[in-house]
């Protein structure tokens, strides 16, 4: 099964969306903050991140862009709890976003999407 | 293919690591600056290479070519090539510029239009530093009025990315950068055509990079594209039979690539840090005009589009046809469906591909016409979310192309 990093700095979203995801079959690593991450993410080496873009003391759209530049492929879900993110053209960078929220409905049906993605010669 | 006819090489320059390159085709008036605004960016981002700035012309008769030599380029040298006389076109420039690429040994192109009035030297870092750092292919990122390049928003953008499975904004940008290993997959390419020698050449180069797995990032221009802007519902011209044939020739073509792509995915952008984004001088666009010729086309192609399309899809475009103005409304499912009967009628060959093309003009303006009712009170950025959800339309409609694609 698929593994997801789930990078938050809030605990009670690390730990809901690790219960819901881990009951969906996936295994799951979380991580605290944005310290680190490329070298948490080459030691974890997941399926697909699901990154929250505000966080106390990293701005999600510059990690996005240091994932996507050593990890051109990695599937890449922001997590956000306004969507005026979107004015800033980092985000496109991102497979998909979702609004937080404690309905893991359309978290779970994107991260199934970006799992499903296939390009050929891949 | 033609050859070329001429090329002019005051600095006998037989070698470069950095090509830019300006196409052209009458454009005296306009092409100094980008040529100085090259030659900046050349000298202030990339002074350790060496570089040098091509004009492809088409043999302009207007003066183009003293304009391009006259313009200051502080030592920067340059190079005119030309198509022979009578033979015009964008993409001959391009296999011009292919070939003389190769012969340079360039690593790395970047190329912008003669016409660009918004470039800034930052333009030819941002495309080109991506290509000496592992990307073969780099596509503009800039932010448009929502209603300048509505072929690009209703057909090549989400056809593409449904298609090949990359999210490339600005498949038919016009400026981009690509590498001298892509100058050479272009020309010893199979899928020529005379579209492609023409505007066909965009879409056609986006594309190649796609199903070559070439690595591809996006580049954010900082400034939005400030060139011609056209009415889309006045000003189409071949430009649109040209794309979309050659959308359409490299679908059928590479059939077997895009049916087993699922979904898309995002690309690395790069080139932030430019300060605030400048926003986009407005377009206008004229509402009555695009409804006059769609409806117009209900009379001249009814027959065509009962041919080209499936019953249900016939069906419902009669049915906006005769919508109330107050209420006209092209529903994106449709829209989708209707491109991918067109694309299955076209690989089946069942009418002349002019005929064709021709036909799903009028429907193109009535699905603009939808776009710029839906959006009248949006920002770009909502404009743009409304994009984003139509992809997604799109590429939850793939399997209908699939099913429709043979029979």
């Amino acid at each position: 099964m698929a593994k997801i990093l789930i990078v938050d700095d809030e605990e009670h979203i690390r730990f809901l969306y690790s219960e819901e995801l881990a009951d969906e079959g996936y295994e799951v690593a979380t991580a605290d903050s944005g310290f680190q991450l490329l070298e948490r993410i080459e030691k974890e080496k997941p399926d697909l991140v699901v990154l929250d873009i505000k966080m106390v003391d990293y701005n999600g759209l510059d990690l996005l862009q240091d994932i996507r530049n050593k990890y051109y492929d990695l599937p890449v879900i922001l997590c956000t709890a306004y969507d005026t993110f979107k004015e800033d053209m980092k985000s496109i960078a991102a497979d998909f976003y979702v609004i937080k929220s404690f309905d893991l409905t359309e978290l779970k049906n994107k991260i199934k999407m970006a799992l499903e993605t296939k390009l050929p010669g891949e | 293919m033609p050859e070329v006819h001429l090329e002019e090489n005051p600095q006998n320059i037989t070698s470069a690591q950095m090509v830019v390159a300006i196409p052209s085709y009458r454009e005296a008036e306009l092409i100094a600056y980008p040529t100085t605004q090259a030659a900046q960016g050349l000298k202030r981002y990339f002074g350790d290479k060496q570089g040098v700035i091509i004009n492809c012309d088409n043999n302009s008769d207007d003066g183009t070519k003293e304009a391009f030599f006259a313009a200051e380029t502080e030592d920067v040298p340059q190079i005119y090539i030309s198509t022979p006389p009578g033979v015009r076109g964008k993409g001959n420039n391009f296999q011009n510029l292919f070939r003389k690429v190769v012969e340079l040994g360039a690593e790395a192109v970047v190329v912008v239009d003669a016409d660009l009035k918004s470039i800034t030297p930052q333009w030819i870092k941002h495309l080109g530093e991506p290509l000496f750092n592992d990307f073969g292919y780099v596509a503009p990122l800039y932010v448009r009025h929502k209603y300048d390049g509505t072929i690009t928003n209703s057909i090549a953008y989400p056809l593409t990315r449904a298609l090949y499975g990359r999210r490339v904004r600005q498949p038919i940008g016009g400026d981009f950068g690509f590498s001298g290993e892509l100058a050479r997959i272009y020309l010893a390419s199979p899928t020529w055509t005379e579209a492609v020698s023409q505007f066909g050449i965009d879409i056609w180069m986006t594309t190649l990079a796609m199903n070559n797995n070439i690595p591809i990032c996006q580049a954010f221009m900082g400034r939005p594209k400030i060139h011609k802007p056209k009415d889309p519902g006045s000003e189409l011209g071949p430009m649109f039979s040209q794309v979309v044939g050659t959308i359409f020739d490299l679908m059928v073509q590479s059939a077997g690539y895009w049916m087993r792509v699922k979904w898309s995915k995002p690309t690395s952008i790069y080139g932030f840090g430019l300060g605030e984004v400048e926003m986009p001088p407005p377009v206008k666009v004229s509402q009555d005009k695009l409804a006059e010729n769609f409806r117009m086309g209900m009379g001249t192609y009814r027959e065509a589009w009962r041919t080209i399309l499936t019953e249900p899809i016939f069906r419902k475009v009669e049915e906006v046809a005769n919508l109330p103005a107050e209420q006209f409304d092209f529903p994106t499912q449709t829209w989708a469906k209707l491109l991918f009967d067109y694309a299955g009628a076209y690989n089946r060959k069942v009418m002349d591909p002019q005929q064709l093309l021709d036909s799903l003009i009028p429907l193109y303006f009535g699905k603009t016409l939808s776009y710029v009712r839906k959006t009248e009170r949006m920002s770009v950025q909502q404009a743009e979310d409304f994009i984003e959800n139509e992809c997604m339309v799109f590429e939850e409609t793939k399997p209908y192309l699939v099913d429709h694609w043979v029979a």
